[in-house]
């Protein structure tokens, strides 16, 4: 947590094949890895591997896909947003309160997105402006919007939401989930502005080297307000999505996402000092993590297996790196 | 990053000391909650008795113990997320070895395997930061999932109830009146405040967090170090186990859950820098009385049942205004990109 990482400019032998001759080595990794789960799922069970079934299981993962995407954003600069879960909670909560106020269920749901911007550009001011690290801010955000969704709604749950909005977060169109749609678009559009845009590229300079990057003349602190305020979107869709889905609010939902979110974005090769990055690494880790979860919640029937399997597959995935990555670079 | 001591002239050296001390952050935690207890005071009268203190300590004392570990910690310019789920795992641990119904060891045994256990956990979070060169909050937060469904394996879903009376005095047992988890608070802190200002080795923590490239240039090994802290505060977690699970009628696998937060949000809110080289031990420990008392303040002020929901979002606001009053207090016009 001390050091940044300094950009090599000399690259070893060693470091042009991991590094610099092909920049893929992490993505190739998670895909292989991938590759060979689903092929020992489908030796062990097939009806693991159907499309149907993988269709029925993908529906865990749309919110923790999109909320990957802001996450991977911020973990580049070098930041860190532990507060996603209780953005969730709290765009959640309003979205139902308002509802049983008797609101329209759109204007609702307008207003849980602008609570969820709200709750981000929150982070976002302290991050930035009053300069305060991401890690204690967002982890005083993490108990106060949790604490904010419990106090409002009194921890009771919120139902009873019309059909046409529960399409949203379990209707498909033409068979692809509705979910899966919003994800997509806004995976393509993140990963188009990570890899082609100046903003984008600016995300590597802050995560390399912050100071240097705001006296070359961008705008390092509205970069950061931005990114946090993005993560409250996201998470505020999310909860849109996963209010739908189960048809109720509560102050709980979203709770201990932001340790999945985390795992699938470092999973995928972000690293957590900054810098280093990139969108489809992210989606290969959310997969990753996925179909590790649903495979032994299918084939052992054991809950308890599930935590104990990602904990030791994130540090397995990151130890591996760190043991590719020659000394004397972190 | 912090400066270390800068020259000044002896002219304004006091004006500087004072101008430090209305900086330290303690100062500010303590003012918060001496401002609490009064305006609770104000409100309700029976705040201001012994046993409400002393309820307040004990409930704290958890998060204390671990706090002084995880300190030092934070203070090398790593962090440990693991410690709510480590707790879980030992007190799950220390009931299947003491229980009739289990291992039904004596219990000095159980005590004894259940701390080894502990500091085994911390000494491997440890290596896997200093040797395997996995960054520690990724180490740890492997670590906080993993032990939690190891937890969970151990206990399938039942609980334990049958605890022996010998376990049971560690956690609500008393010596000259006073509680035997304010006992080892006590001796924890000063032992800490002892390594952490007068030994050679609190001090090489201080360099390795200060700046690590400058401590291995002074000769220090800053992964030997480290890994002293891991070790430490999974000793600890263990220690605090010990206090404050036998208080417990049941033993099930949920405990500890959300324990790390509020031991890393205390030693946060006590001042120390979460980018290492600064902190101190008695910052830590208003830190946990601070967040410790929400609850106790909540009830006594009488809002009604529906009061104590927003002790998490009270206990965010403090953190928040904690790091708001040390940015209004911090000179202002610095170039630098500097973190609290």
């Amino acid at each position: 947590m001390t050091d940044a990482p300094a950009a090599d400019l000399s690259l070893t032998p060693r470091q042009k094949i991991f590094e610099g001759g092909f920049p893929y080595w992490h993505e190739v990794v998670l895909a292989l890895l991938l590759a060979a789960l689903m092929a020992v799922a489908g030796y062990l069970d097939p009806r693991f591997v159907q499309p149907s079934r993988q269709l029925m299981l993908s529906t865990h993962v749309w919110e923790l896909a999109l909320l990957a995407l802001p996450m991977t954003f911020i973990i580049v600069t070098g930041g860190i947003d532990l507060s996603v879960g209780s953005m969730i909670a709290l765009s959640g909560v309003v979205l139902g309160l308002s509802h049983e106020a008797g609101m329209n269920i759109w204007l609702c749901c307008a207003l849980a997105i602008l609570t969820g911007t709200a709750a981000g550009a929150l982070n976002g001011v302290f991050v930035s402006f009053v300069r305060v690290h991401p890690l204690i801010v967002t982890l005083a955000t993490l108990s106060a919007y949790r604490g904010i969704a419990e106090g409002i709604s009194s921890g009771r749950p919120l139902s009873g939401f019309p059909e046409n909005f529960a399409w949203l977060g379990r209707g498909d169109i033409a068979g692809v989930p509705v979910a899966a749609i919003i994800f997509v678009v806004a995976a393509i559009v993140a990963g188009v502005v990570l890899w082609k845009t100046p903003f984008g590229r600016s995300l590597y300079a802050m995560g390399y080297n912050e100071t240097a990057t705001r006296f070359s003349g961008i705008r390092t602190r509205k970069i950061k307000f931005i990114l946090y305020a993005m993560s409250g979107v996201a998470a505020a869709v999310a909860a849109i999505l996963l209010v739908g889905r189960r048809n109720t609010a509560k102050a709980d939902i979203g709770a201990q996402m932001e340790l999945d979110v985390i795992t699938a974005v470092v999973l995928g090769g972000t690293s957590i000092f900054g810098g280093r990055g990139r969108i489809l690494g992210t989606v290969l880790g959310v997969l990753l993590i996925h179909e590790t979860k649903e495979f032994v919640s299918w084939y052992f029937q054991n809950d308890p297996l599930i935590p104990l399997v990602v904990g030791a597959l994130l540090i397995v995935a990151v130890l591996i790196n760190s043991a590719l990555t020659p000394r004397g670079r972190e | 990053m912090t400066t270390l001591a800068r020259t000044e002239s002896p002219g304004i050296a006091i004006l500087g000391l004072l101008k430090q001390l209305a900086r330290q952050r303690e100062w500010s935690v303590a003012a918060l909650i001496a401002l609490t207890i009064v305006i609770v005071a104000i409100v309700n009268r029976d705040f201001l008795s012994l046993d409400v203190a002393r309820n307040i300590l004990v409930a704290a004392a958890p998060a204390a113990i671990v706090g002084c570990g995880l300190t030092f910690v934070i203070v090398t310019g790593e962090i440990d997320i693991s410690v709510g789920s480590l707790m879980g795992l030992c007190a799950v641990a220390m009931g299947q070895l003491a229980s009739p119904s289990y291992a039904n060891l004596p219990v000095p045994a159980a005590i004894g395997l259940m701390l080894l256990l502990a500091t085994s956990v911390g000494f491997l979070n440890g290596l896997l930061v200093t040797v395997g060169r996995v960054p520690s909050i990724i180490v740890t937060l492997g670590m906080l999932t993993a032990l939690r469904g190891a937890t969970e394996l151990l206990m399938n879903g039942r609980w334990i109830t049958d605890l022996s009376p010998g376990l049971r005095f560690f956690g609500t047992g008393t010596f000259l009146r006073v509680p035997i988890s304010l006992w080892t608070t006590g001796v924890v802190v000063m032992a800490s405040i002892v390594l952490a200002r007068d030994t050679p080795l609190g001090r090489r923590i201080y360099a390795v967090g200060s700046s690590p490239s400058a401590a291995r240039l002074a000769g220090l090994s800053p992964n030997r170090i480290k890994l002293f802290a891991f070790t430490l505060t999974g000793f600890l977690v263990g220690v605090a186990t010990l206090v404050s699970v036998p208080q417990l009628s049941t033993i099930e696998s949920g405990i500890g859950a959300g324990f790390e937060l509020v031991v890393v949000t205390a030693v946060v809110v006590g001042g120390t820098s979460i980018s290492g080289g600064k902190g101190a031990i008695i910052g830590t420990l208003l830190g946990v009385i601070l967040l410790g008392m929400v609850r106790t303040v909540l009830i006594f002020l009488k809002l009604g049942p529906a009061a104590t929901y927003w002790e998490r979002a009270i206990q965010g606001g403090f953190i928040l205004l904690a790091v708001l009053i040390d940015h209004l207090s911090r000179p202002r016009g610095r170039g630098e990109e500097e973190h609290a």
